[in-house]
């Protein structure tokens, strides 16, 4: 055998056992989740049925569907806004700490590493309107989680709690990758920090910041955990994201077919987002 | 999943990875070699023991019966007595294993087993809402043979009906639930007012009083978006006069139903009666805000009282009950809740399982489970025996709510329609839509998934 | 200097924010029931640890760390032995299409879970898996490959190509070159990934929802959830077992901030 054939054989070894689990337990099925859509497949309604683009085009109809769709844009719009705010705050600081830094960084860390499931119940302890502490310090009786205006804010303030520190890590880490020289330069030339900050330093963290982005609406866009702990989907269903209504369709309705076209529908916003965003990457950098 | 990109997938734009490419000497790969090698033995035998991870069910002698239920509350010690009765007379032996005890839980367990053909139980207890859906699936066993006419009659009529698909019985009723009116009894009489008997009646009681009586809260309630808010929402409307099923035809959208399900908001704003984030209050921080003297009324089920009149409860010898208070015109109403059992249609042995779920349905076992856990037993002539109101007089005060008690709607499609009404109720309550418009949804929303 | 005390504002507020929710949890677990709901006071007047106590004694809590240890490091294991399998193919065995098939792995991780839950759910029914570890570890293993892969990669890159070339040379075959050689060169990328995949396994939640019912294999953020009992929401309880769940991770998180950092940026970080 040939050097070439041989290389490969080996390589296609390697590679074989990571590519056998991802095919079977991620590529498979989200192709079994495609053809589900496609059926009629409710649990107490016995055998499936084949149906093509009807359960597509009652979805399409469905003002619950669109409801969960515009709570779940409105999360990840304001969450990953905020999270990129603060998060470069907090870069910004951790850039300039000093020897301050490992400890900085180590309590910045701790939100990252708490449990989604663990965060949510905190929270829900803190937003309790009758004695939870965040009304007990603000001195107000707000119903956090249990008035329609308020309550999807309540989950996006627990988000940014959670994410923040991933991109403020990543932040910073685009902010040391900046050669120091080019600021001597700036400061040389007299330019004064707000002008540095916004011509040297937004346009140079432009590819890390586009990364962010793409990332954190990704995941924004799949919330499940946090909010289903935290509000269940209410109150009036303003709480109710894509992921929790395909939670509840599949899995307390037992309607098979239908909750696979709303997870298919998430699948491919998911999709369209992440190559959006990578065409802007590619224009950015 | 999300924790995976926090993770670290960002390297696409971060500067290229260099890590310090230096060779490690030859005794620093000798160790980490050996310490993969002895990580590679732990993960095998750790393998091993994952295998046996969930093989506590598969026991050597397979008992002749399994009987999933949730827990009860109390001393296991009387219902095991129970059990050992059981086997001695028909020489069946009884494995019993108990859930979780959330009623959504216990409803993916068992609709995920029973689709997978699961066998490896043949009683179980189910909630009185999930008998039409799991009988039209084809999961549970017919069991009109245990409930001839003259049984049926002892029962009450709310879990009859309730257990009843396309004419046949598909479970038996093994304990039922209703809502109830709980009230501070020494506030009414300190200020003069007698229990209401209508809703307005109870929010002219609660304002009264509640001025005059700082830091108490009028009237809690669960009003949440979930099942009990549906509970809360149909003790309003039916006793308006309203319906949300008429036989197979969606009644939802009627005036009735609006002005009750207005009133219930009004509770909150303007009313002053419900503080407004009752919308986050499901049974127990509503029965906790009550149990610590901080509301004139509640609405709950028959648990709350054993809780309130135990010892160091501030409530203790200061609550009463009484029945639901209804709309001018028309008859209180109170949801019916509760656990029937029902024997699976693939279990190895449904005679067996039909003796077992006769014996616990009886009407001296029904009176033993209840005299020791304070269950309200589906028999109607227990609520006069006065062995069991001796040893839980509060018995008596529910017979009469238990007989009008009234299922929700019987259908198999139950879930779905609950979802529907979960989040209509709920978008009335907390202000986010008016009845007018919220019933109208609901309407639409039902019949389309009628017929479907 | 006005602008290091605005920094020192600035790095207070910082502190604040992050560790506030997490130390109100610390302190509600140590109040005694009586005082649980009540504010004011913030601070028990006689802290107790009794809500630890009754976690372990009236929860099989025990059994779910168990389970929750188990699949975390079983996940461990195998994603990152098969990434690093994987990684070096792509780095150093010159995979035609390497491009391509990092791209697609990654694309494969940005998959909704809830899309994948179902079919999942399925096929572990009818593999008789269901309400077990095994299912969650393969699982797991599946959802933390492309990250595994991808770091793994990257790290194998960083190293010169030379070190491999002269192993082969030397007479290895290229397992036992990737076993003996270059595999404990990855150290510090095994140990990033390790990490990562850890965190990751122990805190997943989604599909430990759906695929277990009792507490045989159940894992900790699903009791966590699932905390309230039949009556009595134990607030103290579930503070318990929060800080039970999330002490380890922020230990590990603290005491590997470095490894972590590398993972998390896959950047050498100066200064």
């Amino acid at each position: 055998m040939s050097l070439e054939a041989r290389r490969r054989r080996v390589a296609a070894a390697f590679l074989a056992p990571a590519g056998l689990v991802l095919a079977g337990v991620t590529l498979f099925p989200a192709l079994g989740v495609v053809w589900m859509s496609l059926e009629q497949r409710a649990l107490i309604r016995g055998a499936p049925e084949f149906i093509g683009l009807d359960n597509y085009l009652r979805l399409v109809s469905d003002p619950r569907f669109w409801n969960a769709f515009g709570n779940t844009a409105y999360f990840t719009a304001v969450s990953v806004a905020l999270e990129l705010a603060l998060g470069l705050a907090v870069a910004l600081l951790l850039s300039r700490a000093g020897r301050a830094r490992p400890a900085l960084y180590a309590v910045v860390l701790v939100p990252w590493a708490v449990p989604t499931i663990v965060s949510a119940r905190m929270w829900e302890w803190m937003y309790n309107a009758d004695f939870g502490v965040l009304n007990y310090l603000l001195g107000g009786e707000f119903n956090w989680l249990g008035s329609p205006l308020l309550a999807l804010h309540a989950a996006i303030l627990m988000d940014v709690w959670k994410a923040t520190p991933f991109v403020a890590l990543l932040l910073l880490a685009g902010l040391q990758a900046i050669p120091r020289d080019l600021y001597q330069a700036a400061a040389v030339d007299g330019a004064r920090p707000i002008r540095i900050f916004l011509g040297l330093t937004l346009p140079l963290l432009a590819p890390v910041i586009a990364v962010v982005l793409i990332f954190r609406t990704i995941d924004a866009f799949r919330v499940f955990d946090a909010i289903y702990v935290l509000t269940g989907g209410g109150p009036a269903n303003s709480t109710e994201t894509l992921s929790i209504y395909a939670y509840k369709v599949l899995f307390q309705t037992l309607e098979f077919g239908y909750g696979s076209a709303l997870a298919v529908v998430v699948m491919l916003a998911v999709g369209l987002a992440a190559v959006l965003y990578t065409r802007m990457l590619r224009g950015v950098s | 999943m999300s924790s995976i990109h926090e993770s670290g997938f960002s390297t696409a734009a971060v500067s290229r990875f260099s890590s310090p490419g230096r060779f490690t000497p030859g005794r620093e790969r000798r160790r980490v070699r050996s310490r993969l090698a002895s990580l590679a033995l732990l993960v095998v035998a750790i393998v091993a023991l994952a295998g046996c991870g969930a093989s506590e069910r598969d026991g050597a002698a397979r008992p002749d019966l399994v009987f999933k239920h949730s827990k009860l509350f109390g001393d296991p010690a009387a219902f095991d007595a129970l059990m050992a009765e059981f086997t001695q007379e028909t020489g069946i032996r009884v494995r019993r294993e108990t859930l979780p005890s959330s009623s959504d839980e216990q409803h993916q367990f068992y609709a995920i087993n029973l689709n997978a053909g699961a066998a490896d139980f043949d009683v179980f207890a189910i909630d009185v809402v999930w008998v039409a859906e799991f009988a039209r699936a084809g999961w549970l066993r017919d069991l009109t043979r245990l409930l001839p006419p003259e049984t049926r009659a002892e029962f009450f009529p709310g879990p009859m009906a309730a257990v009843t698909h396309e004419g046949r019985a598909f479970a038996v009723p093994w304990f039922v639930d209703a809502g109830l009116l709980y009230y501070r009894r020494d506030l009414l009489e300190k200020h003069g007012f007698p229990p209401p008997r209508t809703w307005q009646e109870l929010a002219e009681t609660a304002r009264a009083i509640t001025a005059r009586e700082p830091g108490l809260y009028g009237f809690v309630w669960q009003g949440k978006q979930y099942e009990g808010l549906v509970c809360n929402a149909l003790e309003h409307l039916w006793s308006a006069g309203g319906e949300v099923l008429r036989g197979d035809e969606v009644a939802i959208d009627s005036p009735e139903n609006a002005a009750a399900l207005a009133f219930m908001r009004e509770l909150v704003d303007p009313g002053g009666v419900t503080p407004d984030f009752v919308t986050t209050l499901t049974e127990e921080p509503s029965r906790t805000i009550f149990g610590r003297g901080r509301a004139l009324f509640h609405r709950n089920w028959p648990y709350a009282w054993g809780l309130f009149q135990r010892e160091g409860s501030a409530v203790k010898d200061k609550v009463a009950v009484t029945v639901l208070p209804h709309h001018p015109g028309h008859d209180s109403a109170a949801t019916l809740g509760g656990w029937q059992l029902a024997v699976n249609a693939r279990s190895r042995d449904p005679e067996a399982a039909e003796k077992l779920v006769a014996f616990l349905t009886s009407a001296r076992v029904q009176k033993a489970v209840a005299a020791a856990y304070g269950l309200s037993p589906p028999r109607r002539a227990l609520y006069a025996d006065p062995e069991l109101l001796a040893a839980q007089p509060f018995l008596a005060e529910l017979a009469a709510v238990m007989e009008s008690a009234r299922p929700r709607p019987v259908t198999p499609l139950y879930i779905a329609i609950s979802q529907v009404l979960q989040a209509e109720f709920s978008a009335i309550v907390s202000g986010a839509r008016p009845a007018g418009d919220a019933l109208p949804a609901a309407q639409a929303q039902m019949e389309e998934i009628l017929a479907r | 200097m006005r602008g290091g005390a605005a920094r020192v504002l600035a790095g207070a507020l910082v502190v604040a924010w992050s560790l506030a929710p997490f130390l109100w949890q610390m302190i509600t677990s140590l109040k005694p029931v009586a005082e649980i709901g009540v504010l004011p006071p913030l601070l028990p007047s006689r802290p107790t640890l009794e809500h630890y106590g009754a976690i372990f004694a009236g929860y099989p809590l025990l059994r779910i760390i168990f389970n929750s240890t188990v699949v975390a490091a079983l996940t461990t294991a195998g994603a990152t032995g098969l990434g690093a399998l994987a990684g070096f193919a792509l780095a150093k065995l010159g995979v035609r299409y390497r491009g391509p098939i990092l791209g697609g792995v990654v694309a494969v991780s940005m998959l909704p879970p809830i899309a994948l839950v179902s079919p999942l759910f399925l096929a572990i029914n009818a593999a008789g898996l269901r309400d077990t570890l095994a299912a969650l570890v393969i699982t797991y293993v599946s959802f933390s490959l492309p990250l595994a892969v991808w770091l793994m990669t990257n790290f194998f890159r960083s190293l010169p190509d030379e070190i491999y070339i002269a192993a082969r040379v030397d007479g290895c075959s290229a397992l036992a070159a990737f076993w003996k050689v270059m595999l404990p060169l990855a150290a510090p990328g095994l140990a990033a990934t390790a990490l990562l995949v850890f965190i990751f396994a122990w805190n997943e939640f989604l599909f430990a929802l759906s695929f277990t019912s009792t507490a045989a294999a159940r894992t900790i953020p699903v009791a966590i959830a699932l905390f309230p009992g039949l009556h009595e929401i134990p607030w103290g309880e579930i503070a318990a077992a929060s800080v039970v769940a999330t002490l380890p991770l922020v230990l590990l998180a603290v005491v590997f901030q470095r490894r972590i950092a590398e993972g998390l940026t896959a950047g050498a970080v100066k200064g």
